[in-house]
């Protein structure tokens, strides 16, 4: 195709497990600059694929993998793609990113996404290769860990085979199960359950259709400056403590979501800080498929067990959410939902909730306490399997407290059925519209709003429908790097973010674009996602937060007295949508034309 | 006047102290003196009197403050901590 842009291979190939047959389509260059790659030509996909109100886990629910123009290029961090689809936690739109090598396998076989659609008869193995799609059978890797059905696929197929795979949980349709990935995840919003619906365990892929791109030696010079600034101060705190020095911060702040957000500190936060795990624990680093940061932070249990990677958000909703202080008990949490394939904040999140339900006695679990590392252990195992109570939970906070009802529905902790990742809403109240208005529902990568509450520029403290604009700049912002997809741990890297999301793409691609016709594109994208939750029936009041955040202060600590009011709330996402030039309760105006 | 001075993150892993106890009366003053108690952390901090772009500082808990006249008061607490919060 001649007018394919450089950076794409301009067609992307659509799968029906249910017939078994593939056809590729072809992707009109005007579309490609308009959604660039990843969540936003994910979600332009999405609209052509996606029936009306569809039930996620049915098989024309379509399952997609989207990769971006800038994969491939030596431009640090850019091996990253977008798994995207209607979420079986959310029922809106969902994409997760990760980063790995299937990033760069992915888009060498000559595709910029793979939609899949249907049902395999039996646990079935998509492979994909340039040339070639086949079905191979997953009735041996069946009840295996991702890694697990990954390493035994890979044998079978060959080193040159990247795979994304599912474990226990998507096999169980877990709401919140992920899509594993050399040892990275796609984890937010419950693929993998989408995955499993359709018998499929993973996805082999290989490939050496290579781009091209329009300013080759200019691409090579500017991503080695690049790489040179990601290894740079900038990123520092990634690289020698990384994200999980956030915990004894936010604590000292008031603002680490503690025992099911009934508090914002938690006393035995040193224990799990890594300033004190880094003592008492092995630590090794690694980094992601090209990748110079160097952000990942790997603790030992054990000297010599492979170890467990962690973040801050896994931390602190495998920790304090549920009142867990021994830092052991944490990694094999950490650990345990990688195998399983379990999103580490929805299953936080969930666990947390039912500990909360239980001690108020709602709930007849005698042993899920705050704080009792082995009931949050035993309950991961029985809600990846759907035994017993994990059952219950394996649905999300917010279908669980719709069982449980007796008021549990004011603090399951959710913003549209998606657990809210470890910021406190009332003591970062730019963020609490961020988590209110989310097309995903509660998430802090969509939304950045934090970084304005982490800033002289409001009062994180007193919400005012003047910071909206911030919260909107923020969304645009990760819209963009969603789409291009680059790591937002470049952020701080660059003096003009999106002066330099511009100069790439204009590299890779050759397009003359500059930051306004950017943030015209990241509109598009944003309006987008909100146009499909329209079609798949978002309401407005579905934009909000739970009732707790809303009727209760935080009782004791540094925040002691921060409150957020439902009046606040809603002039907020009213200004929110106004600035957007949606309709004051947020529908699209133009709803047709966001298509 | 007498404040405290609380590093948090890669701020404290450059100071090599969670903490510390001086006298200041602006920001300007508390960075001042910080800068010669603590050259490594003042070196890795520090740009020409002025926290670089990967920290913030942070009043008592509450207000995140960006300018080297802010005053301070007596027993006031100030956080040092990484700019990026995000992970």
């Amino acid at each position: 195709m001649s007018d394919t842009p450089h950076g794409y291979h301009g067609r992307y190939l659509h799968v029906d497990l249910s017939t078994q047959r593939s056809v590729v389509r072809e992707l009109p260059a005007d579309v490609l600059q308009q959604h660039i790659g990843g969540s936003g030509l994910g979600t332009w996909l999405l609209q052509q694929h996606t029936p009306h109100e569809i039930d996620p886990l049915t098989p024309d629910s379509p399952l997609l993998f989207v990769f971006s123009p800038l994969i491939g290029s030596p431009l640090t961090t850019s091996a990253k793609f977008a798994v995207m689809a209607k979420s079986p936690l959310t029922q809106r739109i969902n994409d997760s990113l990760s980063s790995s090598h299937f990033a760069i396998a992915g888009k060498k076989t000559g595709h910029d996404a793979i939609v899949i659609t249907g049902h395999a008869d039996s646990p079935a193995c998509l492979i994909i290769e340039p040339e070639s799609v086949r079905f191979e059978s997953a009735d041996d890797v069946w009840g295996l860990s991702s890694q697990q059905a990954a390493n035994q696929i890979r044998i079978r197929l060959g080193k040159q085979f990247h795979i994304a795979s599912i474990g226990p949980a998507g096999e169980h349709l877990v709401r919140y199960a992920t899509i594993s990935n050399d040892g990275r995840h796609a984890g937010r919003g419950g693929l993998g359950a989408v995955m499993g619906s359709k018998n499929l365990k993973a996805v082999a892929v290989t490939g050496d259709r290579l781009t091209t791109y329009a300013h080759s030696d200019e691409l090579i010079a500017y991503s080695k400056d690049l790489s040179r600034k990601s290894f740079g101060p900038a990123t520092a705190k990634y690289r020698e403590l990384g994200t999980v020095s956030n915990l004894l911060t936010f604590n000292r702040l008031g603002t680490l979501p503690t025992r099911n957000f009934q508090q914002s500190e938690f006393a035995e936060a040193e224990r799990l800080a890594p300033e004190t795990m880094s003592v008492t624990h092995d630590r090794t680093r690694a980094s992601c498929a090209a990748c110079t940061i160097g952000c990942e932070h790997i603790f030992h249990v054990s000297p010599g067990d492979k170890g467990v990677r962690m973040e801050y958000e896994n931390l602190f909703a495998l920790g304090p959410l549920c009142g867990i202080s021994h830092p052991d008990t944490v990694l094999c949490a950490s650990a345990l939902c990688d195998e399983l394939g379990l999103d580490t904040i929805s299953a936080g999140g969930t666990i947390a909730f039912a500990m909360e339900c239980a001690e108020r006695g709602l709930i007849d679990a005698p042993d899920l306490r705050f704080g009792n590392g082995d009931a949050l252990l035993q309950t991961l195992h029985l809600l990846a399997h759907r035994e017993g109570l994990g059952d219950l939970l394996a649905e999300g906070s917010r279908l669980a407290s719709q069982q449980i009802g007796q008021g549990s529905e004011d603090f399951a902790p959710h913003v549209k059925g998606l657990e809210l990742p470890g910021y406190e809403p009332r003591t970062l109240q730019t963020m609490a519209l961020g988590f209110a208005v989310g097309t995903r529902g509660a998430d802090h990568n969509r939304s950045g709003a934090y970084q304005v509450d982490f800033s002289d520029k409001v009062d994180r403290l007193l919400a005012t429908p003047g910071d909206v604009t911030l919260a909107i700049e923020t969304e645009n912002e990760a819209a963009l790097m969603d789409s291009l997809i680059l790591c937002k741990f470049l952020r701080g890297v660059f003096d003009d973010r999106l002066a330099a999301m511009a100069e790439m793409l204009h590299l890779v691609t050759g397009w003359d674009i500059d930051v306004a016709e950017l943030q015209e594109t990241a509109t598009r994208i944003v309006n987008a996602k909100k146009d499909y939750n329209i079609r798949q029936g978002w309401t407005p009041d579905e934009d909000t937060l739970p009732k707790r955040f809303l009727t209760q202060a935080i009782p004791n600590g540094e925040s002691a007295g921060a409150a957020l009011t439902e009046e606040t709330l809603k002039r907020q996402i009213e200004a929110y949508n106004l600035a957007r030039g949606w309709t004051p309760d947020g529908y699209i105006f133009d709803h047709e034309s966001a298509s | 006047m007498s404040i405290t001075v609380e590093f948090f993150g890669l701020a404290r892993k450059r100071a090599g102290v969670a903490s510390i106890e001086i006298d200041a009366h602006t920001i300007g003053t508390a960075f001042d003196v910080l800068e010669s108690l603590l050259p490594k952390w003042a070196d890795a901090c520090l740009d020409d009197g002025h926290l670089k772009r990967s920290f913030l500082a942070n009043v008592n808990s509450r207000t995140f403050v960006n300018d080297r006249n802010q005053p301070l008061q007596d027993g006031d607490h100030l956080l040092i901590l990484a700019a990026d919060v995000g992970g």
